[in-house]
């Protein structure tokens, strides 16, 4: 039977957004996660961290936590789904909160703690990006332990 | 919404864990359901129904604050 237009956009739409990972992911993503992290502070220590192991490690972070997030449980199955898109929704929400208020918190203390003039400047990528995949792994295992 | 699962599992001597296997679902699941936690979807009453033997109505019910 010929699919229509709209029920195979919806087949393509589904399988773009249901894309998960393998379950073994989740051990490379934290892995990734902590080495990457061991290395930030070790190179944080360092008197001059080169920028590329300095980018190379955030990224690693990053990749290793959405590894995390998106490789499938053991049994994913329609609570997991659930559990899944509320935590999604609710680190979404908190990121843009984040992105929103952080910089501002930020100028204010640096307004009344330092004594040089402090300049308002927004979160960059890394911070926003870091921050949502924290806590939606955060909030997931959380939902998970008292569902 | 209540259920009467843990009921359901104990006439047919069966543990969260092999309902979990029978229909699909992790054993987490199971015991979420059976705690009123977790309100399961359609296709998951319908298959605990199937398994049962007996109505959808007769398994979940509805409660005063639904």
């Amino acid at each position: 039977m010929k699919q229509s237009f709209y029920e195979s956009e919806k087949q393509k739409l589904d399988k773009l957004s249901n894309f998960q990972l393998p379950n073994y992911f989740k051990k490379i993503g934290w892995t990734l996660f902590g080495i990457s992290l061991i290395l930030t502070l070790l190179f944080k220590f360092t008197e001059d961290p080169s920028p590329i192991i300095s980018v190379i490690c955030k990224k690693g972070m990053l990749v290793g936590l959405l590894l995390v997030a998106i490789a499938r449980e053991k049994v994913e199955d329609e609570m997991i789904e659930k559990l899944r898109g509320k935590s999604f929704s609710a680190a979404f929400i908190f990121g843009v909160l984040y992105a929103l208020i952080q910089p501002l918190v930020n100028y204010f203390v640096g307004v009344t703690i330092k004594p040089e003039p402090t300049t308002y400047s927004d979160l960059g990528d890394f911070q926003v990006l870091w921050f949502m995949l924290f806590i939606y792994v955060m909030l997931f295992q959380l939902y998970k332990r008292i569902a | 919404m209540k259920n009467t699962i843990k009921v359901e599992r104990a006439i047919l001597d069966m543990t969260q864990e092999d309902l979990a296997q029978k229909i699909g679902v992790s054993r987490q699941t199971i015991n979420s359901i059976e705690k009123n936690r977790y309100v399961p979807s359609t296709v998951l009453a319908l298959k605990l129904s199937q398994l049962f033997g007996k109505p959808v109505n007769t398994i979940f019910s509805l409660e005063i604050t639904d």
